[in-house]
Order: structure tokens, then C-alpha cells, then sequence
């Protein structure tokens, strides 16, 4: 089915010629990227974080510092990657040591409170970072034509899918589902819970810096909206709506969120009440954590596995421990 | 001197009213293990609907009344609907309060529009008074009184009444609570309530203390009741009040001297706090 849905991607932009199309297209790929490095947290570790919009912001101000600093050359971009890798892995080793061996609240609330430093930090860094108006820059050569950036993304979305299914179904990956299902009993068993969650925060924050470095690059201008609250909360959107620890969910919540965001900011060309669109999002968000806690996937695989056989009576099983 | 004097009395003032947040916040943990993302849009909303009813009726202490009045309600409204469903699931309660804050935040800016407003304190609490070489500005003198009167009622309350007593009994074990034949549910509803007015409270007399209100501002501030929370001991009421004033302060101080690195500071106190000593420095329970 991904693979179908894939290929049906990649011949899309040859055959149907509509640049709209494959920028808001880019834009899906690039937030499905960051979606499933938020999913991996919270949908399979059991992990909330208010402040995923720091390695976003992190990747994306590394690229365009290194764009506009030196020549937009290949060279400079890789080095922008090794930046990102580094401080992204840095960051979410350090806050993850503080905090995961806490109560949830303390990972949720210590990583809100320091993406909000980094948006500080981005204001008043003037002389690195422009401010709050930000700055364009150019990019290397081979980025510039937007077929090309548009397969570039689509390819590191399907590889980063790969390479969390690849995570989540390895030993270390049902450690991690083990701890979402119960902390307690994992941490009997054996298993330095703490370790496991900490490589969690670590894959999925350099996870998050990619999506950012992709972010800019295809904007070619950075500024500290990118550390903005907003960004956490797309995908936290995404991920709740899409249906947590699937994957496929983050996938099709970023194409759900972006489309309805495109579509809907037309409409508030008409009425001004969808300038206010997130309201929405936001109440649609609070009744699927209520009431569908698994979001659109996990219902519907719900749904066809009943079909099949019919299950015990058995109480919804809740998000996490 | 009198620079000091007044980055104290600035600090102290900013400290009660992150307090008047966080008290709502460290009870409600306290007493249902539930951490209210959406308090800083309650706080918000109090800030929002007191200027209304002040600007309508001309009285600033009526608009208090308001603020006040509209954080119990939304308090219980959120209390009932959206928290009561996802008790015991800290995962789900910390995503659906998130929810709340969104939609809250948003909310105001739908009603009162998307830009910020501008709040005067009422005639008599506006200028100064002089004392010697030191000035004082009433505004924020009333500020603190408000935030102590505050600080003395609550204690009152836990201390001295019967409602306080199963409060007390409830933070230390909510089952043991139940067991006696208590309804804890109404007591969770009551505290809720309690702590929402008290944010709406801390959002009204914001106003006219930073001259502006905007919808983004819950935001801004419930991070600081976060810090204060983490400092202070999570559930710990005393601690909430001795971590505001250390919050304001260094607020204060720092962003005279070193503008720039005001956050900053508090969030290295917090990161210490949080690797030293997770129950908070007040604190003595876990």
C-alpha cells in the first residue's frame, strides 16, 4: 500500500504539471518526516514533548546560518547536516537524562520551557540570526529545481519511514513499546528503561532536525517562527488525528493538516472566521483524545480486524501508561 | 538604593501574580495528579473578560469580580468535560489539556480579536507615592497585598476548614480519602474551581500592571508557573509562593542587569532543581 501510494507520488509530478500542487505536496512530505520523528515518541515510547519545535528550529537555523555565512555549496550543506546531527543529538541526550527518569508531566513541561529559551535565544542572537525577521539565503545547485527538491523530499520521507519501521520492529523498538504499554513491569523485567528512552528521544530529535534542515531549505528563509509553538502543535495535531504509534497515521494526519490548512486559508479569503481555523483543529483534536484515542488509522484497523473475528469484550485500550 | 528598592517591589509584584498561576496549577497536581497545560489560558481569559466588564461598568473592582467569576466557570465546564473523562491517563490528560489551551487562546482571539489591548489601572490606584527619595508605585503595592490576602485566604482554607482538611488528606492519598466514605470527586471540582479563579484573577491584574493584554500571554506565563511549579515541589502550596517570589525576583533583577538572559536563568534554576532535586526545594514529599 505505501509503496503503491509511493510510486503513485513519484510519477506525479511528470504527468500532472501543477506547481501548487507539488509545493504543497514538498510541504507533506517534509511535515510526515517530522510528524513520524514525534510519533516515535510519543506513539511508541509513551513519551509527550512540548517542545519538538526546538530540533526543527535547530536543523533549520544550522542550514540557513551555513547558507548565508559561506558559499551554498554541497560542502557547506553536509557540514549543516553534521551540525544539526550534533546539537539535535546533544540537546535531546541532555534533556532526555534530566527528565525521562521523572513523571511524564516533567519531559512535557522542561522541553516546553526550553523551546522557549531557543525562541528567545533566536530574537536576541541578532548578529547569528537576524532576529525575529529572519533572513533568506541561497541553496546549493543541485536543490535549486523544485522536481528535483520534490523527489529529494518525497525519497527521505519513504527512507525515513523505512528506517523507523526498521527501529520500531527491532528488538530495541519493542522495548520501547513495552515501556509505553508499562513503565513498571518493563523496568522488572530487566531492562534500563532509562537507556531505551533516552535513544528514543535521541533518534527522534535528530529525526526532527532532517525535517527542519528540509523546512528551510525549501522555504530558503528561516526565521524564528520555526522555534514557535505552532510547530509542536502541527505535530502534535498530526500525529493525535493520524493515529499515534502507526506511522501511516503521521503520514496521512501531515497530508490531512497541510491540505485543510492550504484549503482552508483560501476560504478565509471569504470568511474571516476560518482565519481562526485551528479552533477546529483544536476541537477536533480534544474529541479524537477523547473518544479515539488511536486517531483515524487505529480505528480503522480496529474496525477491519473485527471484522474478521469478533474480539472478547475488551476495554479501550488507552493511549499509554 | 532606590533602584533596588524598586527592582524588588517590581519583582515581588510580577511573583504574586506567577503565583496566583502556579498555587492553581501545584494544588490541582497535588490533589488529581493532573497537570493543567490549559491554565495559562484561563489565566488569559480572566485577563480578557475583566477588562470587558471593567470597560462596561466603569469599575475595576467589579471586572475583578468578573474575571474571577469566569474562571470558576470555565473551571468547572473544563473540569467536568474535558478532565474528568481521562482521569488516571497522564498521557491523555497532558494532550487534552494542550487541546484546551489551543482552543482557549484561540477562542479569545475570535471574540476580542487578534490584537493586543491596552488596560489602565482605575484612577486611584494610578501614580505613586513618594518616600524620601524612593518612589512607590500603588499599582503594584496593591499587586502584592492582593497576592498575600490571597496567599492567607488559601492557607485559611487548608488549614482551618473541613473542605481544607480533606484537600490535605486527599494530596497525601486519594484512595484512603474515598475509603471514609468521602465524594473526592466534588473536592476535585471545588479545588479545579478554586484554581481557575485564582489564574483568571492573576490575568486581571496583569493588565493594567504591563499596560497591554494579548491572547499569546497565557503562554508566556503558564511557562514561569511551570518553572515556579518544578522549584517550589510539585503539590506543594507553600513552596509555590517562596518559588514565585525567587522567580520574580531574578526576573526582575536579571532583566535590568542582564536583559537578555532572564529566562535564561530561570530555566537553568529549574534544570538544577529538576537534577537535583526532583520534589522541589521546599518540598519534602516526592
Amino acid at each position: 500500500m505505501f509503496w503503491l501510494v509511493t510510486a503513485f507520488l513519484l510519477v506525479l509530478p511528470f504527468v500532472y504539471e501543477s506547481r501548487n500542487l507539488m509545493i504543497l505536496l514538498t510541504q507533506i512530505f517534509i511535515f510526515s518526516v517530522f510528524a513520524m520523528s514525534y510519533d516515535l515518541l510519543l506513539g511508541f515510547t509513551g513519551i509527550v514533548s512540548f517542545g519538538h519545535a526546538m530540533f526543527f528550529g535547530i536543523g533549520a537555523y544550522s542550514i540557513g546560518i551555513f547558507m548565508k555565512r559561506f558559499e551554498p555549496t554541497m560542502v557547506h550543506f553536509l557540514l549543516a547536516l553534521v551540525a544539526t546531527l550534533v546539537l539535535t543529538a546533544a540537546i535531546s541526550f541532555i534533556v532526555g537524562l534530566l527528565t525521562l527518569r521523572l513523571k511524564s508531566h516533567f519531559y512535557a513541561m522542561l522541553t516546553l520551557s526550553l523551546s522557549g529559551l531557543f525562541l528567545v535565544l533566536a530574537e536576541k542572537w541578532r548578529s547569528l540570526t537576524y532576529g525575529n525577521d529572519g533572513f533568506t539565503f541561497r541553496i546549493p545547485e543541485p536543490f535549486i529545481d523544485r522536481t528535483h527538491y520534490y523527489l529529494l523530499c518525497l525519497a527521505v520521507m519513504a527512507a525515513a519511514f523505512m528506517l523507523l519501521k526498521r527501529f520500531t520492529n527491532s528488538p530495541l523498538g519493542r522495548v520501547l513499546q513495552a515501556i509505553r504499554e508499562n513503565e513498571q513491569r518493563t523496568e522488572s523485567l530487566g531492562f534500563q528503561v532509562l537507556h531505551y528512552k533516552i535513544a528514543a528521544s535521541v533518534v527522534s530529535g535528530v529525526l526532527a532536525g532532517m525535517a527542519g534542515i528540509l523546512y528551510a531549505m525549501s522555504l530558503r528563509f528561516v526565521n524564528t517562527s520555526v522555534f514557535s509553538m505552532d510547530i509542536t502543535l502541527d505535530a502534535l495535531l498530526m500525529t493525535i488525528i493520524g493515529g499515534v504509534g502507526t506511522l501511516y497515521g503521521a503520514m496521512i494526519g501531515a497530508g490531512l493538516i497541510e491540505f485543510a490548512h492550504d484549503w482552508l486559508t483560501e476560504l478565509a479569503k471569504e470568511h474571516a472566521i476560518f482565519e481562526r481555523w485551528i479552533i477546529f483543529f483544536g476541537i477536533i483534536y480534544i474529541l479524537v483524545v477523547m473518544f479515539f484515542p488511536k486517531g483515524i488509522v487505529g480505528t480503522l484497523r480496529n474496525v477491519s480486524f473485527r471484522r474478521k473475528k469478533p474480539e472478547p469484550a475488551k476495554k479501550a485500550e488507552k493511549l499509554a501508561g | 538604593m532606590d533602584l533596588f528598592f524598586n527592582l524588588t517591589l517590581n519583582g515581588l509584584a510580577t511573583g504574586m501574580l506567577i503565583f496566583l498561576l502556579a498555587a492553581g496549577l501545584t494544588l490541582i497536581f497535588g490533589l488529581m495528579d493532573v497537570l493543567n497545560f490549559a491554565h495559562g489560558g484561563l489565566f488569559a481569559w480572566g485577563a480578557y473578560s475583566g477588562l470587558w466588564v471593567y470597560s462596561q461598568t466603569g469599575s475595576f473592582l467589579i471586572g475583578i469580580a468578573g474575571a474571577i467569576l469566569t474562571g470558576f466557570l470555565l473551571g468547572i465546564i473544563t473540569e467536568k468535560w474535558i478532565i474528568k473523562p481521562v482521569y488516571g491517563n497522564h498521557v491523555q490528560q497532558i494532550l487534552i489539556t494542550l487541546g484546551l489551551m489551543l482552543v482557549l487562546s484561540e477562542m479569545l482571539k475570535v471574540v476580542w480579536g487578534p490584537n493586543q489591548l491596552t488596560a489602565n489601572p482605575p484612577d486611584y490606584l494610578v501614580g505613586a507615592w513618594e518616600v524620601g527619595d524612593v518612589i512607590i508605585i500603588k499599582y503594584r503595592v496593591f499587586i502584592i497585598f492582593v497576592g498575600l490576602l490571597i496567599f492567607g485566604g488559601v492557607q485559611y482554607l487548608l488549614k482551618k476548614t473541613k473542605i481544607g482538611l480533606v484537600v490535605r488528606a486527599g494530596v497525601m492519598n486519594k484512595e484512603m480519602v474515598q475509603a471514609l466514605g468521602i465524594n473526592i470527586q466534588k473536592v476535585f471540582m471545588f479545588v479545579f474551581m478554586i484554581g481557575s479563579g485564582m489564574a483568571a484573577l492573576g490575568g486581571v491584574l496583569l493588565g493594567p500592571y504591563s499596560g497591554v493584554i494579548h491572547a499569546g500571554m497565557g503562554m508566556e506565563f503558564a511557562i514561569l508557573a511551570f518553572i515556579v511549579v518544578v522549584i517550589g515541589g510539585m503539590g506543594n502550596f507553600k513552596g509555590s509562593i517562596l518559588a514565585a517570589i525567587l522567580v520574580g525576583l531574578s526576573g526582575s533583577f536579571m532583566a535590568y542587569y542582564v536583559p537578555d538572559l532572564s529566562l535564561a536563568v530561570n530555566m537553568l534554576l529549574m534544570a538544577v532543581v529538576l537534577l537535583v532535586r526532583p520534589q522541589g526545594l521546599f518540598g519534602a514529599k516526592g
